[in-house]
């Protein structure tokens, strides 16, 4: 007893402090009910599909008492990581879960085999679904052939334009066909009225940085990253013009870009400073504007993508999510029940439109009246329709867990080449076009090399 | 003798001018220092209309000129009524608290065998230990990661916990002090007297360390508290977060709800601050020891 | 040599057990498997498949890696040629004689190496803010022509590292130069200065002798701490290496291969590449100071 209390008195306060600490935290820890949920689990990285899913989950709770779901809203970081994790090592996954197109790509590396979601092509075929489904939409989801993943979404992509500031100066748009149209007719509205030796505004939100708006116009133009064996094609002949082009437009004299995400507060009073006056215009981020930048209603209008050449293709196609059911997780069949019913209802579908801007891929909705419902924030344009006209034919993207990779080496090309044309001081197109070409080659190499690799990958069927 | 004195004077006139520039730029580092800590405690407070039209506290007619009636705890309320931040806190106390407490008794008592036992195998351990000093932690994270994933202890506190309880720095942070200021004298005629040695240890050497123990204590404690990478990728059950993890995530579903962020951010780093203004003699004296010393 | 002879043979083996059973299993052996991982590709623990010495041999021609090499090493010296003098200085500004408030002070210069590198991204990654952040609007405010739409977190991302990491670290280095500064004599630098030496000349021939042997552990401490960067990018750039890799750093490069693409093997090579460098620095130092003492 008194070696006991001569070593309690010993005890270093500090010690006794955490040591307090540990055993209650540990004794709460311990007695604490664990809220093991007995329902199923949905996950969704997408806040703004929320409002529309929460109910009708609800709804599905209560004409399935014995199949109960449960849906959570996790950082799409947060939740490929727990996914990916969970594929690796079996750490617990939901039952279902919508994921971005990084995280599908991500799955895609390892052997056919060790993807982690359940081959849904069969499926699809069987029931015919795949028909059901705008075609363009299945892209980023067929790896070696097979479909993994539920298409959510089209992601046409138009342009919006400060109609007030282009109104104003008298521009007519219904004349513009191409890129080239565009940024001629719009050249006054850089004129540098305030004097500080730079034009007051831009014409557009590319940069050599934007690696996202690159391969958006390559891929308008009709180039790929990756042809649908997976095969590497960065430097294919397209998207060297594409990209020599898009260094004219972000560097020299006749620069007309300027660098914007449009994501966080500096980027959104860019837009309504009108410092640039146009943006490429997903229907995602129609959603995303009419939220967090409600004052810019009325100073906007849409219209389709300059083409690249007179009667080319006037869209283009960004970011897009799906729907994806973990293999490791339990009752596949209730989930994909499920996952059909909230993917095919065109209740859902109305409602992420009117919540969230977004055209649904099923082809039998798109006559619904609502989308020709003229919208006020475009002062007045019937914003559904101009997207669903476009959604045909957006380009078909295809799949490789090499994507990210290869936009880091295209956005290095860029800014390489854009040095380059700074350094000579040449900024046209045909005089680019000579480096361009090697410095996508480059960039494709290491692409190459680095897929060469993978010896997972080499069971291409 | 009067020049002398003039010397004197001259001489402290310019001591005082040096001190008085000293305390120059001691306050003007100590401002620029303590400007984000006040910066976050302001943007806790603050909804994200005034989060951008003032830099501190928003600008008003009250006390000080600051608005004090537009200040909120509505981002705290929120924390831990809506998204759980309670539970953060507690694992959080749990992983700091039981991992120091018990890599602390694991140091403390090798340390001891090292310094004070000749054993076969002692030179081999020591060298053992010294060696692993250098090797960065980063290397073992993926051989780490397989190795829980074989053991079944992925996503568990256990997973987390287990490996930091052998620190080589803390093994031979003590074996130093150990070295320097237990003599082996008294340890000898505790033996002679019939001591025992477990005995001996707890009621003779402990003592001696004591400031030793709670200096690692809280270096521990603090380096398990702010600890990141592990946890992000040990545990996977949102349940199981630390504060850590948690904040981290709270940024990828709140990006843009400024003062959230803050207050979570505060909520994280005000027990450290209280801890450390606590016990800051002890910390800094068993942080320097190691270094001015061994 | 009584002594050993009354002290029980299990006694050491008790007192190192816990601390051993735990090192040899959750740092030897993941230090040997990582040698193993390393000459293996995988994808997630279960699939692994040999390959020799390929992700040596392609490390050495991964533009991405030598990327994340540079980048670090950029850091790290940047934030040695920064951190330590600046932290140096303060030392010995909070050194000098009959200064009042020293605990004051030190404790003000010491506070932010508390908080986690996590929660101090966090705090930063608002203040670095193109338009609305705290530092481009007070650098803005005090110097007119300062850009209001500095790109921190774009093209100076390095700066803006080096910027955070130092406002975390100064005052920790400073407590470790104050200790050290401690056991510079006083009446030294006195005789000194009556023998008319300059404040630059005692300086250089007495302070920094004195200090040496820690400066330079200081030095290989922040070196060490420095290579290891992860958090405060991870974090600052919402988990990428930012635009064009520009704050891509050697652990992030190991983090993404081993726990976002699923390559334990390439990740643990990089473990290395990063072990051998730091293993290197460790031995140059040592051979540096004992160069010193003879």
């Amino acid at each position: 007893m008194r070696f006991f209390r001569s070593l309690f008195e010993k005890v270093p306060p500090g010690l006794a402090v955490i040591l307090f600490l540990a055993i209650v935290s540990g004794l709460i820890l311990s007695f604490k009910k664990i809220t093991q949920l007995e329902d199923m689990e949905m996950w969704t990285p997408a806040r703004n599909h929320l409002p529309a899913y929460v109910p009708f989950i609800k709804g599905w709770n209560k004409e399935h008492p014995d199949q109960q779901f449960s849906i959570s809203h996790i950082s799409s970081r947060a939740l490929e990581r727990r996914l990916l994790s969970g594929f690796f090592s079996g750490t617990p996954v939901a039952n279902l879960t919508e994921i971005h197109i990084r995280t599908a790509h991500h799955s895609f590396a390892g052997p056919l085999d060790a993807i982690g979601f359940v081959d849904l092509t069969d499926r699809l075929k069987k029931e015919g679904l795949l028909d059901e489904i705008n075609g363009p939409s299945f892209g980023p989801w067929t790896n070696r052939g097979r479909i993994f993943v539920l298409p959510h979404d089209v992601h046409p992509v138009l342009l919006a334009y400060r109609s007030d500031i282009v109104e104003e100066a008298g521009i007519d748009v219904s004349q513009i066909e191409t890129w080239e149209d565009y940024f001629r007719m719009m050249k006054p509205l850089m004129a540098d009225k305030d004097g500080d030796g730079y034009p007051d505004r831009y014409l557009l939100n590319i940069w050599d940085t934007t690696g996202a708006y690159i391969i958006l116009l390559m891929q308008q133009a009709g180039g790929r990253l990756f042809d649908e064996e997976g095969k590497a094609t960065m430097a294919s002949d397209i998207n060297v013009k594409t990209l020599a082009t898009i260094v004219t437009w972000v560097s020299g004299p006749n620069r007309v870009g300027m660098e914007m995400i449009s994501n966080s507060a500096s980027d959104f009073s860019l837009m309504l400073d009108g410092v640039i006056t146009g943006f490429f215009m997903p229907d995602w981020l129609i959603g995303n504007l009419k939220q967090k930048l409600p004052t810019i209603a009325g100073k906007l209008k849409v219209m389709p993508l300059p083409a690249w050449e007179p009667g080319g293709r006037r869209t283009a196609v960004s970011g897009g999510s799906g729907l994806g059911f973990p293999k490791a997780a339990p009752n596949f069949e209730t989930a994909w029940e499920l996952g059909k019913s909230l993917y095919f209802s065109e209740e859902i579908a109305i409602h992420l439109f009117e919540t969230a801007s977004i055209i649904t891929p099923i082809k039998r909705f798109w006559d619904n009246p609502i989308y020709d419902r003229p919208d006020p924030f475009f002062s007045g344009q019937p914003i559904g329709r101009m997207l669903i006209d476009q959604a045909p034919y957006v380009p078909t993207r295809t799949s490789s867990p090499y994507l990210e990779l290869a936009t880091k080496h295209l956005v290095n090309a860029a800014g390489n080449l854009k040095r380059y044309a700074n350094k000579n001081n040449i900024f046209t197109v045909e005089e680019l076009l000579p480096e361009a070409k090697p410095q996508l080659k480059i960039a494709q190499e290491h692409v190459e090399n680095q897929m060469a690799r993978n010896i997972f990958l080499e069971t291409t069927p | 003798m009067n020049s002398n004195k003039q010397l004197q004077m001259n001489q402290r006139t310019v001591a005082q001018i040096w001190l008085t520039v000293i305390y120059f730029f001691l306050i003007l580092f100590s401002v620029i220092t303590l400007i984000p800590f006040v910066w976050m405690f302001s943007a806790a407070l603050k909804d994200n209309v005034d989060f951008f039209s003032s830099l501190f506290l928003p600008t008003g007619d009250g006390f000080l000129g600051i608005a004090w009636d537009r200040l909120t705890l509505k981002h705290f309320h929120k924390l831990f009524t809506e998204k759980g931040i309670g539970q953060a806190v507690l694992n959080s106390v749990f992983l700091a608290s039981s991992t120091s407490v018990l890599a602390t008794i694991c140091s403390a008592m090798g340390g001891y065998a090292l310094s004070k036992y000749k054993f076969t195998g002692r030179a081999f351990i020591t060298t053992m230990v010294l060696s692993a000093l250098i090797i960065p932690g980063p290397l073992l994270l993926a051989p780490g990661y397989q190795l829980l994933y074989n053991l079944g202890l992925l996503n568990s506190y256990a997973g987390l916990i287990l490996p930091h309880l052998a620190p080589a720095f803390g093994v031979f942070l003590f074996r130093q002090t150990m070295l320097n200021s237990v003599p082996n004298e008294s340890l000898e005629s505790a033996r002679m007297d019939g001591a025992g040695e477990i005995r001996i240890f707890f009621t003779m050497v402990i003592p001696i360390i004591r400031p030793m123990i709670g200096a690692y204590l809280i270096i521990t404690f603090l380096a398990s508290w702010n600890n990141f990478i592990a946890p992000q990728i040990v545990l996977q059950s949102p349940e199981k977060f630390p504060l850590a993890v948690a904040i981290n995530n709270l940024k990828g579903v709140y990006a843009e709800d400024y003062g959230m962020l803050m207050a979570g951010t505060v909520v994280s780093v005000a027990p450290m601050l209280i801890l450390f203004l606590l016990m800051q003699k002890e910390f800094i004296a068993g942080l320097t020891s190691g270094a001015v010393k061994g | 040599m009584k002594r050993f002879r009354t002290t029980p043979l299990w006694a050491p083996w008790f007192f190192m057990g816990p601390f051993l059973f735990v090192f040899l299993t959750f740092t030897t052996y993941p230090l040997f498997q990582s040698m193993f991982l390393a000459a293996h590709q995988t994808f997630g623990p279960e699939h692994s498949a040999f390959i020799g010495w390929d992700n040596f041999r392609f490390l050495l021609s991964d533009p991405r890696f030598w990327k994340a090499f540079k980048n670090t090493l950029y850091f790290v010296s940047g934030s040695i040629c920064i951190q330590l003098p600046l932290a140096l200085a303060l030392a010995m500004l909070l050194n000098r004689p009959n200064l009042k408030g020293r605990a004051l002070f030190r404790l003000i210069f010491f506070a932010p190496s508390l908080i986690g590198m996590v929660f101090v991204a966090m705090i930063f990654r608002l203040m670095f803010e193109k338009r609305t952040g705290l530092i481009n609007v007070l650098l803005h405010s005090v110097f007119p022509s300062f850009n209001l739409e500095f790109p921190w977190l774009d093209t100076y991302l390095m700066p803006a590292l080096i910027l955070a990491s130092l406002w975390m670290h100064a005052g920790f280095y400073m407590v470790f130069f104050l200790a050290a500064l401690q056991n510079v004599s006083q009446e030294q630098i006195e005789a000194a200065s009556i023998d008319g030496a300059g404040p630059w000349q005692r300086f250089r021939h007495i302070i920094l002798p004195a200090i040496a042997p820690v400066a330079s552990f200081i030095c290989l401490l922040s070196i060490i701490g420095s290579f290891q960067l992860f958090e405060l990018p991870y974090i600052l750039l919402n988990n990428t290496g930012g635009p064009q890799d520009r704050a891509l750093t050697i652990v992030m490069y190991l983090y993404e291969t081993g726990f976002e693409i699923g390559d334990l093997g390439y990740a643990s090579a990089i473990g290395w590449v990063l072990a051998l460098l730091l293993v290197g620095l460790a031995t140059i130092q040592r051979t540096l100071s004992k160069k010193e003492e003879q």
